[in-house]
């Protein structure tokens, strides 16, 4: 078997919050991760999902090293990232990039985009001179779908799907083994979407980047991975490869995700589950297991015990107590 | 469906041609260019479009909340035959308090911060006519048989005993369907619920607020613009459940605005696809995914990820939605249509019927085919 290019073993981010009394000495805190763990192969597209405020993100910045863990480990080709200071951390951190979500905050309003690209590489100096940083610029836009002509302009002068070609571009100017892809379609409409999903897509395949997709939306993770994660309330619930998580998920809440999700074909039955409630806040997150408040099967077992991350089978791991057979959460006719 | 002719009294809305514009410093934005469409009573007519395509514009114009630099050039809004383009402020505020609810996508921004929602609930239910007031009063006499006091039978009487309703007596009935509205929307505890502030509620809950709000107003048309689109997939799930609940029971006339195909699919009659300020085609819903016939249909239809099917059979739409200042002459659609032939690039096609109840606007259907 091949090693992970990224394995993240029980990853803690815990927030400091203001509260409690003058005097109380507990420290309250949102515990925004609280035991991730997953494992990435190189090449292929690992996909994080997961409601808002599950801590996908958070997950996603830690592993870049815009925010440093509270514990656990981030493997990068078998070295802890978490544990490197200053220069080592620097020269780890180009050989990761990140495409943020909203490509109106991503980019400088006031800097054109030649300079947004060839600062990254002259800084880390990936680029000897001015004029090779300025012809891998040219390279890169062309590679995103742009021409030379759009180097010079400012952000403000292009559409939402260009501006994320642009944020995709200076992702690669590290020249990058893994991209942390955050959100990147969710502020793009539909027609858009799916024109930046095949770029990334076809970049992949001609560098063999690796990917972490994080998303929401179960049906562009569902095109875009290999091996999926579930987060919910800071926790993994579920890994598998993509066919194990769509078709036989065996965590309750990857279940009912899945069978939320509306269908665009009105001749479908569907089947819903609905959850009950709503996601428990971060601060107070429920003993046991954290799902059990909206758990259809939940005993007072779940409520004792945080069952762990095990193993059901060949990569498919499960965080739940019981071994619940679960129908198939999307109709038939749709998995052919 | 009957395949009897169209039949115009069944129409309770009917926008026709409706052309509006926003002065901007940038120029005109030509948001809606000749919008038509009805809603049918009892229906539900999804309005589906991608942002920037004119649907919200649509559902302001509506209900006259518009802002100020926009300008409606042409056309009418009937509502149950009445004129709604050309009514006072006071006229539309009836409208808004008896016959059209709206609802909108993030109910934050909807609800009073300082207020409790008792509070703002108690202000929207006294908005109702006196009649109707007096009728939950005399029900609720009648369930607690307060007194035994003679419910009022005709309208005259109701009339009489709202307005000999005393403010305590006002306040009480406001409660009264405070709590059954919130019922409704299947928020549990409402009595506490009453008591507190927008904060201390979750999204998913503060939406349902919002719908209860459109409940006690009892209105003839409820317009939902995007309102799950701010939610998690699962407590979407939840509001598109209560939805479909509503809207064989207590829901009249619904137009759903969404950009949601999924959404469309599962609670929708009929739908209308909007582009660039145009409406591109109509169908019921079973007939527009199985046979959509506007290009833009069938590229959205071909750009939506759905599971189950590889990335290579999603086909993204070349280009990207045109400024609206100087929108392309003709058919809107055709700098990114792949059928694109000269007439386009000319002249606007019309919306034409094509078949039961489908219609479109495209060149491609032109009455004699080439």
């Amino acid at each position: 078997m091949t090693q992970p290019i990224l394995e993240v073993k029980d990853l803690r981010k815990w927030f400091p919050v203001e509260g409690g009394g003058l005097f109380s000495k507990q420290k309250r805190f949102v515990k925004a991760v609280d035991g991730v763990n997953l494992e990435i192969k190189e090449g292929e597209t690992f996909g994080l999902v997961g409601e808002s405020g599950s801590g996908k993100t958070t997950v996603g910045r830690c592993i870049i090293g815009l925010l440093t863990p509270t514990s656990g480990q981030i493997l990068f080709r078998g070295q802890d990232i978490t544990k490197l200071k200053d220069d080592s951390a620097t020269r780890a951190g180009t050989k990761l990039g990140i495409v943020f979500q909203d490509p109106y905050a991503s980019l400088d309003p006031r800097q054109i985009i030649k300079s947004a690209l060839t600062e990254p590489m002259t800084y880390h100096k990936i680029a000897a001179t001015e004029e090779e940083a300025l012809a891998k610029a040219k390279r890169l836009i062309e590679l995103v779908g742009l021409n030379e002509d759009h180097l010079y302009r400012f952000p403000h002068e292009f559409s939402g799907g260009q501006r994320q070609r642009i944020a995709v571009a200076r992702a690669l100017t590290t020249n990058p083994e893994l991209i942390v892809l955050d959100e990147p379609t969710s502020f793009l409409d539909v027609s858009v979407q799916a024109q930046i999903l095949h770029l990334l897509a076809d970049l992949q395949k001609e560098l063999k980047l690796t990917y972490l997709f994080i998303s929401h939306n179960l049906s562009v993770i569902e095109n875009m991975s290999d091996h999926v994660g579930v987060m919910y309330l800071g926790a993994t619930m579920e890994t598998a490869d993509k066919k194990t998580i769509y078709r036989r998920p065996e965590h309750p809440y990857t279940h009912a995700l899945i069978s939320a999700l509306p269908i665009p074909n009105p001749s479908l039955k569907k089947n819903h589950e609905l959850l009950s409630g709503d996601i428990p806040s971060p601060v107070d997150i429920p003993s046991g297991c954290r799902f059990r408040t909206r758990c259809p099967y939940a005993t007072d077992y779940c409520a004792q015990k945080e069952p762990l991350l095990t193993a059901r089978e060949q990569s498919h791991e499960v965080s739940c107590h019981y071994n619940l057979s679960l129908s198939s959460p999307i109709p038939l006719t749709q998995t052919a | 469906m009957a395949s009897e002719p169209h039949n115009t009294s069944e129409a309770l809305l009917q926008v026709t041609n409706v052309r509006l514009d926003f002065h901007t410093y940038a120029g005109e934005v030509k948001a809606l260019d000749g919008v038509t469409f009805t809603v049918r009573e009892g229906e539900v007519l999804g309005l589906v479009g991608e942002s920037g395509c004119g649907k919200s514009v649509t559902a302001s114009a509506i209900v006259g909340l518009l802002p100020e630099n926009a300008h409606v050039s042409e056309g009418e809004i009937l509502l149950e035959g009445q004129n709604l383009r050309n009514i006072s402020h006071k006229e539309m505020r009836d409208i808004r308090a008896h016959k059209v609810a709206m609802v909108f996508q993030d109910p934050t921004t909807f609800l009073n911060p300082v207020l409790t929602i008792g509070k703002q609930l108690e202000e929207v239910v006294l908005l109702t006519t006196p009649e109707r007031l007096a009728e939950i009063a005399a029900a609720t006499k009648a369930s607690k048989d307060l007194k035994g006091e003679e419910s009022a039978k005709t309208t005259e009487e109701k009339t009489q005993a709202s307005s000999k309703l005393s403010r305590f007596e006002r306040k009480k009935v406001a409660r009264a369907l405070s709590v059954d509205v919130l019922n409704q929307v299947r928020l549990p505890d409402p009595d506490r619920i009453l008591r507190q502030y927008p904060h201390e509620l979750s999204g998913g809950m503060r939406q349902r607020c919002m719908i209860a709000m459109a409940l006690a107003r009892n209105p003839i048309l409820f317009i939902a613009d995007e309102i799950t689109t701010a939610l998690d997939v699962t407590v979407q799930a939840q509001i598109l459940e209560l939805l479909r609940e509503l809207k064989h029971k207590v829901l009249g006339s619904t137009l759903l605005i969404t950009h949601d195909l999924g959404v469309v699919a599962e609670l929708c009659d009929r739908v209308a696809v909007m582009y660039a300020g145009n409406i591109v085609e109509i169908a019921e819903v079973n007939e527009l995914f199985a046979n959509p016939l506007h290009p833009y249909t069938q590229g959205l239809m071909r750009a939506v990820p759905i599971i189950g099917r590889p990335l290579a059979g999603l086909e993204p739409i070349q280009g990207s939605v045109p400024d609206l200042i100087h929108p392309p002459a003709g058919c809107r659609f055709h700098p990114r249509c792949p059928f694109a032939f000269e007439k386009c690039k000319i002249e606007k096609p019309p919306l034409i019927q094509r078949g039961e109840g489908h219609s479109v606007a495209c060149h491609l259907y032109g009455e004699k085919k080439p």
